[in-house]
């Protein structure tokens, strides 16, 4: 039951792979294969993916570039420079640096099919949708798109620079014989009576709770020294016994090969989504969708925090109406600082397009509320804990018996993995192995503090939801699609999603104002970087020429010169005053990302 | 002398926008009772059947009372109290 899209006469041709991003040509096409699509081998000036079906007029996706910023000339790394992923990534982990893994690849591949079947349900409720155009540029900007809101805040912006915080200070913890691990718990009474068992004061304690509870909004956690040496004297049973007893959950840091040795890894990798047919049942049509092919859709968001917010926030960027459901006087988050317009701009970044319902969920009214919301809706999308929606009777079962044509999603944690801990982006990246790749590559002991799978968790659960609505178009029947940060970072880690080939000059290099990413990964690209400098392109020369100019010299240079070249950002706060970032951005009272895709 | 209150964004209409407003009491849960009575509406969104909200954070100076004795924490004059909200996970 892994593959969505369980169709025979859905096709699709791969174009031509993008000379400098290898990896996101392979992306597409691994993620193709999860949805369960036939593959055919394209034509060499294709568009990156067309989609046919009998029902439907082929669909063209194509990836482009911003005016000043050639995808040609694009790969992983100058994306990741320009785009603030090395900016947050490097502020736990020493320096501005490459998370390690081919992110951006998986991701702008996730939003390609996304926009691609979007456009087919488009098509398919009257639509004329034919083309669509990704700017995986600015699908890197949305991923760091609540931590530009955070450093362009009106007031109180935060200024958290690569290296500003000590990269041996933060979480994974390290024990006496030398293990790593991540704790989690979502309260301050365990965490207290944890740290208590361990010699640790209340004092410290409560300063620790502090950071460790900022880490996801500010990816930043630095332990106090006491608390690191305490766990540093015992060894991981010990310090599990302790966790056990007070209600801490404890998540190892393993290594890929340990998670592909779960039992539950051949389903995972297979498809980060599980798709279950529901009912029969097709609402009636409605107007055809004319800008953006979600137009008429309606989505019942019941989600908390990034992954599930960021799946609905998507959705709106393709035209869903999506209503969101907050509890009684309104989700916590709306009052997590920094604040513009009496509303967190963190918060607001994943949430401005949605309209709110305020819903108590707990009571017999509230959930005859949702039933009824639901009469019209096409999406019931949540993030609860496992078991709570069937608790709440607000499982896919209940809902299709309201609305039998429901996509009824769960954005989840742990997939169908038995892991007693709550399954938020770090435990997660402790156990498929993500934190222990990323660490490697960045010369760290932990993964990143950028919550880099609720990110893509978010992008993914969009996705099948995507997925789901064209297999409701094409078969007429409600789903229900089950997603989880875990699948979505053992896609982040699959083979076939592009193992990146080794660069010939690959790194990040100061200038008279800035630093450069450069990017060569052919023989030609390092000639021309030897003649771009007076004729070496050796270490030193590096070095001393690239000091003699500014970052945007060097850009336009390289750029002309046929090199992969970005400016490597080092403060977010100055991502909007990069002309070729702007045309991604908007201006709300911070800055704000616009959507990475365009119909036609 | 007083305690200084730190008032966050969204508590600022309360306290006619002012960010920093002076309180009396010996006890967090006599500066939460004083500041009520001075800006209506403030302690029913710190407060909850004489518990901190669950997504509030109070802080005299440095020390989040939760890890001192709650809304019995003691303050001294020329301290300051600090409301943060803060939600646990990602």
């Amino acid at each position: 039951m892994s593959r969505l899209l369980d169709d025979a006469s859905l096709s699709w041709r791969s174009g031509p792979c993008l000379p400098a991003w290898q990896s996101l040509s392979a992306a597409l096409q691994r993620q193709g294969d999860c949805l369960g699509l036939r593959h055919a081998d394209g034509a060499a000036d294709g568009p990156a993916l067309l989609l046919t079906h009998p029902d439907l007029q082929p669909l063209q996706t194509r990836f482009a570039g911003l005016p000043a910023l050639p995808l040609e000339l694009s790969s992983e790394f100058t994306l990741q420079a320009t785009c603030g992923l090395m900016s947050v990534h490097g502020r736990a982990s020493g320096r501005l640096q490459a998370l390690g893994v081919n992110y951006l690849a998986t991701l702008n591949a996730a939003l390609a099919w996304q926009g691609c079947l979007a456009a087919a349900v488009g098509q398919l409720r009257g639509g004329h949708f034919r083309d669509v155009t990704l700017q995986p540029a600015a699908g890197a900007l949305l991923s760091i798109g609540q931590y530009l809101a955070g450093a362009t805040a009106p007031e109180d912006a935060e200024h958290l620079l690569p290296g500003s915080d000590d990269a041996l200070a933060r979480p994974p913890f390290l024990s006496a014989d030398g293990l790593l691990f991540e704790l989690e718990t979502l309260d301050s009474l365990p965490w207290r009576r944890f740290w208590n068992a361990l010699g640790i004061s209340d004092a410290l304690a409560g300063k620790a709770w502090q950071r460790f509870l900022l880490r996801y909004a500010r990816a930043v956690a630095p332990m106090p020294a006491e608390c690191l040496d305490a766990l540093a004297s015992l060894p991981l049973a010990r310090i599990q016994a302790i966790a056990s007893d007070s209600g801490v959950a404890l998540v190892p840091v393993r290594d890929p090969a340990q998670r592909r040795a779960d039992l539950d890894y051949p389903a995972s990798a297979a498809a980060p989504w599980q798709l279950q047919r529901g009912p029969v049942g097709k609402p009636a049509s409605a107007a055809a969708p004319a800008q953006r092919p979600l137009q008429g859709i309606r989505v019942l968001e019941s989600c908390r925090r990034i992954q599930g917010p960021l799946a609905g926030h998507l959705l709106a960027l393709l035209g869903a109406e999506v209503i969101r459901l907050e509890p009684p006087g309104g989700d916590p988050l709306r009052n997590m600082p920094p604040c513009a317009d009496g509303c967190s701009v963190r918060f607001d970044a994943l949430n401005h397009l949605k309209d709110v319902r305020e819903v108590d969920i707990k009571s017999a009214a509230g959930r005859a509320e949702i039933h009824e919301l639901c009469r019209d809706a096409d999406v019931f999308l949540h993030n609860w804990a496992p078991g709570k929606a069937a608790e709440l009777r607000l499982d896919a079962a209940d809902l299709h018996a309201t609305r039998p044509s429901l996509v009824h999603a769960y954005a989840g944690g742990w997939g169908d993995a038995a892991v007693s801990a709550p399954g938020t982006d770090f435990t997660v990246q402790a156990w498929s192995g993500v934190a222990s790749r990323i660490a490697a590559a960045s010369g760290t002991r932990g993964g990143t503090l950028f919550t880099a799978l609720d990110v893509l968790g978010g992008v993914i659960s969009a996705q099948g939801i995507c997925a789901a609505l064209l297999d409701r178009e094409l078969h007429g029947h409600g789903s229900q699609v089950h997603s989880s940060l875990l699948g979505a970072a053992d896609l982040l880690l699959d083979t076939g999603s592009g193992e990146t080939a080794p660069a010939l000059l690959q790194g990040l290099f100061r200038t008279a104002d800035g630093v450069l990413a450069l990017d060569c990964q052919t023989r030609q690209q390092h000639q021309a970087l030897a003649r771009l400098l007076g004729g070496n392109a050796d270490a030193c020369s590096l070095e001393v020429q690239l000091a003699r100019q500014g970052t945007a010299h060097w850009v336009d240079a390289c750029l002309a010169a046929g090199i992969p070249a970005s400016t490597a950002h080092e403060d977010l706060a100055l991502l909007g005053a990069d002309p070729r970032l702007a045309p991604s951005l908007a201006h709300r009272a911070y800055r704000s990302v616009q959507s990475p895709w365009s119909f036609r | 002398m007083s305690v200084s209150v730190m008032v966050p964004t969204l508590l600022r209409p309360l306290t006619d926008g002012q960010k920093k407003v002076d309180a009396q009491g010996e006890t967090v849960r006599h500066i939460i009772d004083h500041l009520d009575s001075r800006y209506p509406g403030i302690k029913a969104r710190l407060v909850h059947e004489d518990e901190v909200h669950r997504f509030v954070n109070i802080y005299v100076n440095d020390d989040d009372i939760r890890f001192a004795a709650g809304l019995a924490t003691r303050t001294a004059p020329g301290d300051k109290l600090t409301v943060l909200p803060a939600v646990a996970g990602g």
